[in-house]
């Protein structure tokens, strides 16, 4: 496997290979013309990963399925403009990813993070993970998902998309680079900072 | 890894690294996940996910601008109610009339005509007479020496009402068919006639009013005291001595003077002459 700091290719990721699969281009040809069928089966391929994505940037349940509503609304709008020569995955994120910077800049948004840093720490959603039959197991996986979202809530919007992108969707840098419009070289070092900034923040929980 | 982004990285950054690519991926809620999916598939995107709730008719965006209507409408009833302003039809004699305390030639039509509008209080010289109209409605003649209070001129629809006052002298008064369904109160200081639709002379005198009716019918009493009616032919007296009011036959010579008026302005009120 290359080192993804030299080549920007990240290694296993939280997203399965088979989300990642781009559809035929006879199917994504029919999501265009908008054909039912076509995009149900669009749908049931992306939403998981367009959702998994928001909520690790938003960190709140509620808030990820309204930008995830938010985001299919504007896929719906701009089927016709979709590039069937190419992975729809990254033009997704793309879509994704300026929502939720549209989010950030709003005033709603910039009062909701003001009250929640009055009431303490921000509410993070109930455990995700998936059952086990082993309890034990699944508190650890519970606590670290908490802990991981957390320190992910803390870091500066820029960073945490760096590295969520990186890390989480497993994109490569040039993929970043074109999804948040900076430079290859840019996008490089904002996830350098930003994984220095994770594990100082996880440094002590993770040891 | 360090700020250039080329070196390999530390332990605790891999460790956050690795923690971080090794979540589960947060489940969707399914019924969020189903709605979502049949309102992508259906095009219903977009639609609010807020309740609707019924609206109160009066706060119907329509039903707010119902104020305005209704004050629009009470603009154009009250412009289009308007009756013709008095016109002076004649005058005749010399001397300066007084309208409302300010005196006008009575040879200056024009200017009496401008300033006499219903409520305001004119005074006829001595040897003088002025007749003013509301078309096909009445015209009255206000004759030498009467002090007379204007009254409005009856709306068309609203307000048929109208109230004039003779302080001393006479009028006389002629309907025609616009008057008709409308009714003039004229109060003089101890009577109150009340016309609708007829030929009539109201006459003030040192000891009392005296109604002449040349034709139709009218209603007069003492102020307070209810309303005889006086028919064609018929004079009453309301004396300001207490004195019960009489009753008689019309004066001749106001018969004649009203025989005359009746017959010059008749046909100009129905519109049968310039």
């Amino acid at each position: 496997m290359p080192d993804p700091s030299v080549s920007g290719a990240p290694g296993a990721t939280a997203v399965s290979p088979e989300a990642r699969t781009p559809p035929e281009r006879a199917e994504l040809e029919r999501v265009r013309t908008r054909d039912s069928e076509a995009l149900a089966a669009f749908f049931e391929r992306y939403v998981d990963r367009v959702y998994g994505f928001v909520y690790r940037l938003l960190g709140d349940r509620a808030q990820a399925e309204d930008m995830t509503q938010e985001v299919f609304l504007k896929v719906h709008r701009a089927a016709h403009q979709l590039d069937t020569t190419r992975d729809p995955g990254p033009w997704l994120m793309t879509i994704a990813h300026n929502a939720c910077r549209d989010l950030w800049r709003s005033s709603a948004w910039k009062l909701s993070r003001r009250a929640a840093s009055l009431d303490g720490d921000s509410p993070l959603a109930a455990t995700l993970s998936r059952g086990t039959n082993d309890p034990e197991r699944d508190a650890l996986a519970s606590e670290r998902e908490r802990l991981v979202q957390h320190a992910l809530t803390r870091l500066p919007e820029p960073l945490r998309v760096a590295i969520v992108l990186h890390d989480y969707e497993g994109l490569g840098h040039e993929e970043i680079a074109a999804i948040t419009g900076i430079r290859h070289a840019a996008a490089r070092k904002r996830y350098s900072r930003a994984l220095s900034a994770l594990a100082r923040l996880l440094e002590d929980s993770l040891a | 890894m360090n700020e250039r982004g080329f070196e390999p990285p530390t332990p605790e950054e891999a460790r956050a690294r690795e923690a971080l690519r090794t979540l589960e991926p947060p489940r969707v809620d399914p019924a969020f996940r189903e709605r979502l999916r049949r309102d992508f598939v259906a095009g219903r995107m977009g639609e609010p996910r807020t309740l609707r709730l019924p609206v109160a008719w009066y706060r119907q965006p329509l039903w707010r601008l119902a104020p305005v209507a209704a004050a629009l409408l009470v603009v154009v009833v009250a412009v289009t109610n308007r009756g013709p302003a008095w016109m002076v039809l004649a005058s005749a004699g010399e001397g300066v009339a007084v309208v409302d305390q300010v005196p006008v030639p009575m040879g200056h039509v024009e200017e009496l005509q401008r300033r006499l509008r219903p409520g305001v209080r004119l005074q006829v010289p001595v040897g003088s007479e002025i007749e003013l109209a509301s078309p096909g409605g009445l015209v009255v003649q206000v004759t030498s020496g009467t002090e007379f209070r204007l009254p409005a001129i009856p709306g068309r629809w609203v307000g048929r009402w109208v109230v004039g006052e003779v302080r001393h002298g006479e009028i006389r008064v002629t309907t025609g068919p616009a008057f008709h369904g409308a009714r003039l109160h004229v109060q003089t200081p101890e009577a109150t006639v009340v016309v609708t639709g007829t030929t009539l002379a109201v006459i003030c005198e040192p000891i009392g009013t005296c109604v002449c009716v040349y034709d139709g019918e009218v209603g007069v009493g003492a102020k307070g005291d209810r309303m005889e009616p006086v028919v064609t032919g018929r004079r009453r007296f309301v004396f300001n001595d207490g004195r019960s009011p009489e009753s008689a036959e019309i004066r001749p010579i106001e018969n004649e003077r009203l025989a005359a008026f009746r017959q010059s302005r008749g046909a100009w009120l129905e519109g049968r002459e310039e």
